[in-house]
């Protein structure tokens, strides 16, 4: 931990998620205004005193907005993740476990799921499946499992063939104390470190979905909606999709820089001298 | 001092530091040595002695973190210290080249042989392509390698270890360079090839008169190879002089270490003979078929041609003896320690404590606890995320040797068993050296209690003195517990101070099996023979002991 502490881009991560995850659990209690309030009078203007990060077409403060709608982005993306991240291990897991012809079955079928553009996919399960913030959230997970099922494969594939695991075989060990014991914790780093990297790639998905009017309806405070419903009027008042545009930003930046100092964190060959 | 006179490389109280997050590190404190031209300089140490940082300081090739605590590091009379990095790629390959000790990982593999030496000599003596080519062909061809023409053609891939390492030795010596430092070019290759490398290395060195920096861990080659040799030891130069001074009465009490411990075939350390008896673990006519097609190409009908890993292989080991199995890499040692622990399928028979097993199923739990198996890596056989008193206790538990209570006292005899402290039980591997490792590895297999332990090359990932140390740990704990052993190694010295009888296998099969003490008898097959004389021990080494 000290070595992540160390590093410059896991610090300068960790601070934006720490801001993030603050406004998604405190934003609601910090907000100015009631999100949905209109203030006729005051439409489309830049930040003033009142109004800190300005307002949008019907007069709504921004600040208060983009501070309701940190929980739903940021858990949405967090959702997404471990749904997709679970469903994903477990069948890379039991890939390179079992290996032979289960292994090459499993991994054909989701190459053909690879094959399909992550997006294009989920617009296809959100066809599917109707609009709204859980479906979307599914779509997301299961666009991730194919990924995360090869990096779960891959991990196990290369502890299972280290001599402590042969050890064990050797042993006699049974099959679950060889897979519980021995080979999972050892697989766990990259999965770990890549499912931190993936929470940022969820949220951006989900925005587009909001952009796209398949996730989140209005009068949502989803940061991608936001930016939806604000497009017509983004020469008129920049700020009101410049806002959430950069709240996404930093969150997806948080989420990557504390992935990326968690892999050098967990990479041996980095941490120890 | 006339220009003949002017050492090549001259380091003068040469020092350098690690900084690393626990702090700086000195890797090399005040290290002076000389070459003079014509000269061949071994550096000898363990691992983390510094040997290698030294190659790298003189080829001012150094991680970030490393820095520089004074001297001088002059190459004919230029401190290569004040040298820009322009400059540097200059001297680079030119004028000090280098070769490697793992040619499979020295060489680009997306490159054919040809290309990689004739880069070389582009980029340093301003050849066109076509003159380059000619060149490193010319250069190939003074190496011996048979039919230079089609290896220039071929990628790494096609060329086997010996090969690359020519290749490697052909574009050090392309340039004409004033020093070559040869980084152990021949501990990742078998004895016979490296035997091959080591007599090119000599006639090349007779030809073209450059010096020479030699860096190796092995005592016994340097005294063949060397002129002068400097023994390094936690970043300083302990001894240094002529070798067959150095060697005939060495000073400093780490060289004595070092020489005492360097195996010698007279020297046995072996347990006494066992009494004749039925042989405990007999092994007919196994063979090992690598390569089985998947059922996609079944399905295609283009089922590859079958490789044999190991063919009709026999051999026995009676109850208490150590029975030495040798051969180079890939002659199928390690593939008959991996059917014996039940990690590999096989066809034929394996014959243990009465009982017939004829395929891997076959193996229960009382056989594995009876045949117990110690790795060649340390690093890579204790799991990273289980304290050893949780990995030691596991055979326990496992095979219900010892009440629940009692497993705690047994892990700390475990421990004294092996000459470790009993509170290593609360320890993580990467705590310990990889020696200390190996002796957990070995408390490990001994705990379950075995009749059979199966040691794979366990020295051969450890230095010189620990591997004399745990070879010794070794008959020690087979003293004390009666169990017999099969020893794989590629270690010709170290096997005739342990085993009883020694089968030599190549390419699959066992081509000779014999007694120890029939080893020099002139009935042996021929590959044995080359095996046993391949690195003779030389005299000066006889007698020394570690005082």
């Amino acid at each position: 931990m000290r070595d992540f502490l160390k590093n410059p881009v896991g610090v300068v991560g960790l601070t934006l998620l720490i801001i993030v995850l603050g406004a998604a659990l405190l934003g609601p209690w910090l907000a100015p205004y009631d999100p949905q309030l209109f203030h006729a009078r005051s439409r489309l203007q830049g930040p003033s005193a009142d109004f800190w990060l300005g307002t949008d077409q019907y007069g709504r403060d921004l600040l208060s907005r983009v501070l309701h709608g940190a929980p739903s982005t940021v858990f949405f993306g967090l959702g997404a993740t471990i749904l997709g991240v679970g469903v994903g291990s477990v069948i890379g897991v039991i890939a390179g476990v079992a290996g032979g012809t289960i292994d090459s079955i499993i991994m054909r079928v989701l190459d053909g799921f690879l094959a399909m553009p992550e997006l294009l996919f989920t617009l296809l399960i959100v066809t599917f499946l109707g609009g709204g913030t859980t479906q979307a959230m599914l779509a997301v997970a299961v666009t991730f499992a194919p990924g995360m099922a090869r990096i779960a494969r891959s991990s196990v594939l290369s502890v299972r063939t280290r001599e402590y695991v042969l050890a064990a075989i050797a042993r006699g060990e049974s099959g679950t104390w060889i897979v519980g014991r021995e080979v999972l914790p050892n697989a766990l780093g990259p999965i770990i470190v890549e499912a931190t990297i993936r929470v940022s790639f969820a949220i951006m998905i989900g925005a587009t979905l909001g952009f796209l009017g398949l996730g989140a309806q209005p009068p949502s405070t989803e940061w991608g909606l936001m930016i939806a419903e604000a497009r017509q009027f983004m020469f008129r008042n920049p700020w009101c999709v410049a806002v959430p545009g950069v709240a996404i930003a930093i969150t997806a930046m948080g989420f990557n820089l504390f992935g990326d100092a968690l892999r050098d964190a967990f990479d041996p060959k980095r941490s120890r001298s | 001092m006339s220009p003949a006179e002017r050492p090549v490389l001259d380091v003068r109280a040469y020092g350098l530091a690690y900084d690393t997050p626990q702090g700086t590190i000195e890797a090399l404190q005040s290290v002076s040595l000389t070459i003079r031209p014509g000269e061949t300089h071994a550096l000898v140490g363990e691992s983390g002695s510094g040997k290698s940082t030294l190659a790298w300081a003189i080829m001012r090739y150094l991680p970030p973190n490393a820095r520089d605590l004074g001297g001088e590091i002059l190459l004919a009379g230029q401190d290569l210290l004040g040298l820009s990095p322009t400059q540097m790629d200059a001297v680079r390959g030119r004028r000090i080249a280098m070769v490697f000790q793992d040619p499979s990982a020295s060489l680009n593999p997306a490159m054919r042989l040809g290309d990689q030496i004739a880069e070389v000599l582009m980029r340093h003596r301003g050849m066109t392509r076509i003159q380059a080519l000619a060149e490193a062909e010319a250069a190939l061809t003074r190496t011996g390698i048979a039919r230079p023409a089609d290896m220039m053609r071929r990628y790494p891939h096609e060329a086997s270890g010996g090969e690359k390492q020519r290749v490697g030795i052909a574009s050090a010596f392309a340039c004409n360079p004033e020093l070559i430092i040869f980084d152990e070019p021949t501990t990742a290759l078998d004895i016979l090839t490296a035997q091959q490398i080591l007599d090119l290395f000599v006639r090349l060195r007779e030809e073209t008169g450059v010096a020479a920096l030699y860096i190796s861990h092995d005592l016994g080659l340097v005294a063949r190879i060397a002129d002068k040799v400097s023994v390094i030891h936690q970043g300083r130069i302990v001894e240094s002089g002529a070798v067959h001074e150095v060697f005939r009465a060495p000073k400093d009490a780490y060289t004595r270490q070092l020489m005492a411990a360097v195996p010698r075939p007279d020297d046995r350390i072996a347990v006494d003979d066992p009494a004749p008896a039925a042989a405990l673990l007999q092994v007919d006519g196994v063979s090992v078929r690598y390569g089985n097609s998947s059922w996609i190409s079944r399905v295609l009908g283009r089922a590859p041609e079958p490789f044999y890993g190991a063919r009709d292989v026999s051999f026995q080991v009676q109850p208490g003896e150590l029975l030495g199995l040798v051969g180079a890499s890939g002659s199928g040692k390690s593939t008959m320690a991996q059917v014996l622990s039940g990690l590999r399928d096989f066809q034929g028979k394996v014959h243990f404590g009465g009982r017939d097993f004829t395929e891997r199923r076959g193996f229960d739990r009382a056989y594995r606890r009876d045949v117990q198996i110690v790795f060649q890596h340390p690093d890579a056989s204790l799991n990273p995320r289980q304290t050893i008193g949780t990995i030691l206790s596991r055979p326990l538990r496992l095979y219900g040797l010892c009440p629940g209570d009692k497993v705690e006292l047994r892990v700390r005899e475990l421990l004294e068993m092996v000459l470790l402290p009993p509170d290593f039980a609360h320890r993580y591997p990467h705590e310990l050296s990889g020696g200390q490792k190996q002796r957990v590895a070995i408390a490990r297999a001994f705990a379950a209690e075995p009749k059979l332990v199966i040691c794979d090359e366990v020295t051969a990932a450890l230095d010189v003195s620990v591997q004399a140390a745990v070879a010794r740990l070794l008959t020690d704990l087979q003293r004390q517990s009666g169990a017999a052993c099969l020893f794989i190694t590629h270690d010709l010295n170290l096997i005739r101070q342990l085993a009883h009888r020694i089968a030599v296998m190549q390419h699959g099969r066992v081509v000779d099996t014999f007694a120890v003490a029939d080893a020099a008898s002139p009935a042996r097959h021929s590959y044995t023979q080359a095996l046993l004389n391949a690195m003779p021990v030389p005299d000066e080494f006889k007698g020394v002991t570690a005082a």
